[in-house]
């Protein structure tokens, strides 16, 4: 079906397209168009085959450089240590995040203080955080305190696919509601349980790092 | 005549169609060359800690080592300090703990003062093939022969370490 609509059309655009040309050409000499014909046939069809060859091998070259650097992207992309160096990048800054979080409360605002602490725990700690009864959020309001945490250094022992262990040295400093009072600095080093929840890391378990008694 | 021109023409239009293609492909290589290498460039990658453990595990021994051994001191034998440093400590770390250990030559004998230092935990902040910088938590307990007065402190250092040749050496101690 479609050949037979096809010969008709090519036959249709000969005739259009190659009137005004053998119009032109074919008049001055008839007698020789057939030795011309066939060396021209003969000098295109190797011109075409010169061509041809090299658009192959263009094609082949560029077909090999596409293949060539999709094998390279995909291995690049694929790269188990780059997705294990961006976890470990992203454990260390919601981990700092995190302990800055647990060490600052504002007294006039506990319970925005005990949501943020919500925010960023997980697990039994989060329990624990929600647990908080009445008269200790009443206690963290009257202590008159405001603390604000903040780590100096981390750093990660631990890493897997969703938990990691973190170290940090943490700096606190808390001001008293009384501006006479000088704010005080405690230095203190925690050790931090984090584990991946939702692609978010979040503190399990946050404790102080003990000086051992030997 | 005509078939000629006709299939010349055609020769050209498939010569220029493939050369659009190989242009394309190549254009198409090259994007995904770059994002190849701006992928193994990533910043994140330079960074060895947690990726190498067992490069990690084995500046952190050393370092701890290194550690206990320069904070650990006995008056009878301060030579045994004294060596370590020379072997661990260079720079700016070496520069501080030659303040250090001076001031503690002068009031170690008359106290009979003997520090013992532990590392607690230590962690990989930054690691390369030749360069480490590491968080370390101490315990150094300092006991007087004397009052058989003890005490345990708390320390914290950052600590950083270069290779040399097949050790690590500390360069600088800061405390936190």
């Amino acid at each position: 079906m479609t050949e037979g609509r096809d010969a008709p059309a090519e036959t249709a655009e000969e005739s259009t397209t190659g009137e005004p040309e053998s119009s032109k050409e074919s008049e001055p000499d008839v007698r020789p168009s057939v030795v011309v014909l066939g060396a021209d046939d003969a000098a295109a069809s190797s011109r075409r085959l010169r061509l041809g060859r090299w658009t192959w091998l263009v094609l082949a070259a560029s077909i090999v450089a596409v293949v060539a650097a999709y094998l390279s992207w995909s291995n690049a992309d694929d790269d188990p240590a780059l997705a294990r160096a961006e976890l470990r990048d992203l454990a260390i800054i919601e981990g700092t995040a995190a302990v800055e979080t647990m060490n600052s409360m504002d007294y006039r605002d506990v319970e925005a203080g005990l949501e943020a602490w919500r925010s960023v725990t997980t697990g039994v700690l989060r329990d624990q955080l929600t647990a908080i009864a009445a008269d200790e959020r009443q206690l963290l309001a009257d202590q008159g305190k405001i603390a604000t945490g903040r780590v100096v250094e981390a750093a990660l022992t631990e890493l897997t696919d969703r938990t990691a262990t973190m170290i940090a040295a943490v700096e606190v400093t808390v001001a008293d509601k009384d501006p006479a009072q000088e704010p005080t600095v405690k230095r203190n080093r925690y050790s931090a349980d984090l584990v991946l929840v939702d692609g978010d890391w979040k503190l399990e378990n946050l404790g102080q790092v003990p000086v051992a008694t030997s | 005549m005509t078939a000629t021109t006709r299939s010349g023409s055609r020769a050209q239009l498939a010569h220029a169609l493939a050369l659009v293609v190989a242009i394309a492909l190549i254009a198409v290589a090259v994007v995904l060359g770059l994002r190849a290498q701006s992928l193994r460039d990533d910043p994140a990658l330079a960074n060895r800690a947690q990726l190498d453990e067992a490069a990690a595990r084995g500046v952190t021994t050393e370092v701890s080592r290194g550690l206990a051994q320069v904070f650990s001191y006995d008056w009878s034998q301060p030579g045994i300090t004294k060596a370590a440093a020379d072997q661990l400590l260079s720079g700016q770390a070496r520069e501080e703990y030659d303040t250090l250990f001076a001031s503690l030559q002068e009031r170690a004998p008359d106290q009979k003062l003997t520090l013992s230092t532990q590392v607690q935990v230590a962690g990989v902040q930054r690691l390369t093939e030749t360069k480490a910088t590491l968080l370390v938590f101490l315990d150094q307990s300092s006991s007087r022969a004397e009052d058989e007065e003890s005490s345990v402190s708390a320390a914290q250092l950052r600590v950083e370490a270069e290779r040399k040749g097949r050790s690590w050496v500390i360069t600088a101690l800061n405390p936190l």
